[in-house]
């Protein structure tokens, strides 16, 4: 089995047709679920937010069977992404993909079951704190991409559970909960 | 969607506070990291120095080294007060929370107490006392007429009652009476024959009550009742010899 640092590779990715678009429509779909499951899982567990499509990105190609993604063929599985909310182009020309390997709203979701569970309401914490500091040290939270919080934090302010504020230092934004 | 209306948290200036001794930690903690990182490259710059036999800068570096350690356990102590400061708003906000929930809790049974006031409740007392002694007085007026027809067999139904409870608590006298007459028998341990005889006697006493009880009629029974009865006066008079 191929690994990728601590990722486990599945079996299929050594499988040559997989890196070709598929033109029978049913075998595209079964392709583009495998594709869809595997980003998410490859970036929820190394943590990575952003994918540029012009830049090498390690499941793009598999050098074993010499073998790599056309670039329409990685705007097909992130746009399949996007459709069902896992992902998010970043700038208009599609270069750079957001991935959400929990959606918007379950980020949302994610951090008041933290707030909760750590006895947060009304509490304070930096925008930093959150993502680096101790409190959410092993949690989902730990080394999330600044802008995602932020947006998610807004959401979270819509809907009247929290309130971003700026301090005296600019480089770091607080929030406040209110579940 | 329309979010004028959802209300926001208030941002106080506990808040504030708390968000820059915050910020503060943060950066003191990556300030540590950086004196760290130079302190580790000062001792490394020495080791290279001492190779290179450059005792003089080699010292020097490890001057540098010194004064880095010197800041860093400054920072240390900064660390420590903000994370003090910071516990220390929280335990206040705290206390403030706890404080306003015992007003709250002092206040609604302040105001649960102004609903009744003390006259109402004499009052009310006193009217209950009222109709109280009213019911009295009306019971005391149809009692009246019941316990003059009554009296006689109320009276007629204690003594009744009397009779029969005096009736059944006799026959238990003789069985108490026994074993308290043996008791009495050893408490004194050493005892002249004849006062044990007198006692004898009194136990046959005791006991010829209970021969009458019998009817006197000739046959087997009372066959029986003469055959046990020697025996009975033996072992009686066995008894009190081992003591």
């Amino acid at each position: 089995m191929q690994r990728l640092g601590n990722f486990k590779l599945p079996q299929f990715f050594n499988f040559p047709p997989f890196f070709t678009l598929q033109p029978v429509k049913e075998t595209r779909e079964k392709q583009v679920q495998l594709w869809k499951q595997l980003l998410l899982d490859y970036c929820r567990s190394q943590k990575i937010f952003v994918i540029g499509l012009e830049e090498d990105f390690p499941l793009f190609s598999n050098p074993v069977i010499e073998r790599s993604l056309s670039h329409e063929a990685r705007e097909v599985f992130l746009s399949a992404l996007i459709s069902e909310g896992h992902a998010e182009w970043m700038d208009k020309d599609r270069r750079k993909c957001l991935m959400l390997w929990l959606r918007l709203q379950e980020w949302a979701d994610y951090i008041l079951n933290f707030v909760k569970d750590n006895g947060l309401q009304d509490g304070v914490m930096t925008i930093e704190e959150m993502r680096s500091g101790t409190e959410t040290h092993g949690t989902e939270l730990a080394g999330i991409d600044r802008g995602l919080l932020l947006r998610v934090l807004r959401l979270l302010e819509q809907k009247g559970k929290a309130t971003i504020f700026k301090g005296t230092s600019a480089d770091d934004d607080g929030v406040k909960f209110s579940v | 969607m329309g979010n004028i209306f959802v209300k926001k948290p208030k941002i106080t200036e506990v808040d504030r506070a708390i968000l820059s001794l915050k910020t503060q930690r943060r950066k003191l903690a990556q300030y540590q990291e950086q004196l760290e990182a130079v302190i580790e490259a000062e001792k490394q710059a020495a080791r290279d120095l001492i190779r290179e036999k450059r005792k003089d800068r080699a010292l020097i570096a490890l001057k540098k080294k010194k004064t880095q350690e010197e800041l860093l356990k400054k920072v240390d102590a900064w660390l420590i007060n903000v994370e003090q400061q910071l516990a220390d708003i929280e335990l206040a906000s705290k206390q403030k929370a706890v404080f306003d929930s015992l007003k709250a809790g002092s206040d609604a049974m302040k105001a649960i107490q102004n609903e009744i006031s003390l006259e109402d409740v004499q009052k009310l007392m006193d009217d209950s006392a009222e109709a109280k002694a009213y019911q009295e007085e009306m019971n005391a007026i149809l009692g009246d007429r019941l316990s003059a027809e009554d009296e006689e067999e109320v009276l007629a139904e204690f003594e009744n009652l009397e009779t029969e409870i005096t009736l059944q608590s006799m026959p238990t006298v003789p069985a108490q009476s026994v074993p308290s007459a043996q008791e009495t028998k050893r408490t004194p341990e050493v005892q002249p024959e004849a006062e044990s005889q007198a006692q004898c006697e009194e136990e046959e006493l005791l006991n010829l009550p209970d021969v009458p009880s019998g009817a006197p009629v000739l046959s087997d029974g009372a066959a029986e009742d003469i055959s046990t009865g020697p025996p009975k006066k033996t072992n009686v008079l066995e008894e009190p010899l081992p003591a």
